[in-house]
This record gives structure tokens, C-alpha cells and sequence, in this order.
């Protein structure tokens, strides 16, 4: 009967050699299926209610934003109008910043006009490192 | 001289990396990336956003953005509620004089009109809300030259 003993008895211990690699697992999933939703954008700060100041005409670069995407440039209280796309406006901005350094920029768009049209001056306007700028609606 | 042979080393240092804490650094890690993930609370909209060269990243801490949604058709929703476009001043203003520090994301579709985004920011203006940030995706120059 001696011979009839248990030969291997199931240990009492939970295996824990392969914790690792279970923890791991989880964490590479977590890792890979985390998306970071940052915040990026245009910032811009709007003026306070009541604070209109009144700025010499010669100053105001006025960029009206056509409802097709064109940009009607005028420079001040010359009634001459320049047509531009919204790609030159870049260089624009530089040219008459560079005349001109209390130059305020605003971008006057039509009611009608789609948001990315003024997106893309106000991105021009910001790569070409303008500061001072003016969102208006175009009556 | 003889005495070299009895100085033999005893404790031999053991040649294995010690693997037996690996599972509680793991859990340590994932832990922290569980507890540090957020969940966004907004519905996801069907937005295009429009695209800019200049995007920037934005510094604020998440706590202080607020997404303030603008979808094709000119709905307005705020923390997913229908807003009238009248109305966004009385929404934003009591959630601003409780963070001062707020940013307003003006996350709209790149089609609405204009005059509706030109509305919500007299809305905002009225509010007291002045920091503002129109949410863009970033606009690679490639794709640019060949529009």
C-alpha cells in the first residue's frame, strides 16, 4: 500500500510567474488604445464689451473676405481695393507691418461667407506673427 | 600559501536579473495610466474642423477649456446641450465667474457662416469670456501647394 502514495500532489500556491506578463499585456493595451485629445488651435482675445477704441483709418489694414474665398485688401483710407487669395495674405501682412509697425489687421468677413475662408486669413495673419487683429462681420 | 585554497568565494552573487517585483511595477504603471486617463464627456459631433498652418497646442489645463460646438447646420451645443445662438451668453457666464480662467474652444463645423460664429462672440464678449481659440486641425504645407 505503501507504493499507492500520491506521487505529485498539486501545490497550494497560485502561479504567479506569469503576472508579468498579464499586467504588461493590460498596460501595452492601455497604452496603445489611450488617444490624447489636446487642445490645439488659434487662440485669439477678444476685446472687452465697451472697450471700441478708435484707431486712426491709417493704421487698419482691412481684409474683407468675399463669400467665395477672395479677400478684398484695403490699406487705410485708400479707397483703392487689391484682390487677393488668402494664401498671399501672408506676405501682405509682412510688406505693410514692415511700413507700417502700428498696423492693425481686420478681417472683415461676409455674413455669408463659410468659417474656414476667415480661418485661413486669421492663419495667415497669425504665421505671419500678426498680434493686433479684429474680427468684424463685412456689412 | 596553502592557506589560498580554503579562501574560496561562498556567497556567489546570483547571475539572474530578479524578476519577482516585474509584475508589481507592471500594475504599478498600469495603475497610473488608468487613474491619469480621462474620458471625454461629450458626445462625439459630426464636425469638420477647418485647417490651419499656424495651429498651436494649446497651454491650459483641460479643467479650464471650454468646448463650445458649432455643427454644420448652425446648432450650438454647449456640454451637449442645444443652445440657442441668443442664449450662449446666459449659458457661459455663470461657468465663467466659476473659472475665471476659462478658454472658450470654438469648435465649429468649417462650413457655418459666418455670421453665426460672429454671433457667439458677441455672445461671449457679453459673457465676459474673452479668451477664445478656434479649434483647427494642423494643416500640412505639402497639402497646401497642391490645393
Amino acid at each position: 500500500m505503501a507504493l499507492m502514495k500520491k506521487k505529485n500532489r498539486p501545490t497550494g500556491e497560485i502561479p504567479t510567474s506569469s503576472m508579468a506578463d498579464i499586467a504588461f499585456l493590460l498596460l501595452v493595451f492601455f497604452l496603445v488604445t489611450t488617444v490624447f485629445d489636446e487642445e490645439r488651435g488659434l487662440s485669439i482675445v477678444l476685446p472687452e464689451q465697451g472697450s471700441e477704441v478708435q484707431v486712426s483709418p491709417k493704421n487698419v489694414l482691412f481684409l474683407m473676405v468675399q463669400p467665395n474665398g477672395v479677400v478684398n485688401i484695403q490699406r487705410g483710407e485708400n479707397p483703392q481695393i487689391q484682390q487677393a487669395t488668402a494664401n498671399q495674405v501672408a506676405g501682405i501682412w509682412r510688406q505693410e507691418f514692415a511700413n507700417n509697425p502700428n498696423l492693425i489687421a481686420a478681417v472683415k468677413t461676409s455674413p455669408n461667407a463659410p468659417y474656414r475662408f476667415m480661418i485661413d486669413v486669421l492663419d495667415q495673419l497669425h504665421t505671419a506673427g500678426a498680434d493686433k487683429i479684429s474680427l468684424q462681420v463685412l456689412e | 600559501m596553502a592557506m589560498k585554497g580554503g579562501l574560496k568565494r561562498k556567497s556567489k552573487a546570483a547571475s539572474e536579473i530578479p524578476s519577482s517585483s516585474l509584475a508589481d511595477m507592471a500594475f504599478l504603471l498600469l495603475i497610473f495610466f488608468m487613474v491619469t486617463t480621462t474620458f471625454r464627456k461629450e458626445q462625439p459631433r459630426e464636425v469638420v474642423f477647418p485647417e490651419a498652418e499656424a495651429t498651436e497646442k494649446l497651454e491650459q489645463p483641460r479643467k479650464d477649456v471650454l468646448h463650445l460646438y458649432v455643427e454644420s447646420d448652425g446648432s450650438i451645443f454647449i456640454n451637449d446641450q442645444l443652445v440657442g445662438p441668443d442664449q450662449v451668453s446666459n449659458m457661459i457666464a455663470p461657468l465663467y465667474r466659476d473659472n475665471t480662467s476659462m478658454v472658450v474652444m470654438l469648435r465649429s463645423d468649417r462650413d457655418v457662416p459666418y455670421v453665426t460664429i460672429d454671433q457667439i462672440l458677441k455672445e461671449l464678449q457679453a459673457a465676459g469670456a474673452l479668451r477664445v481659440a478656434f479649434y483647427t486641425n494642423l494643416e500640412q504645407r505639402m497639402l497646401r501647394e497642391r490645393r
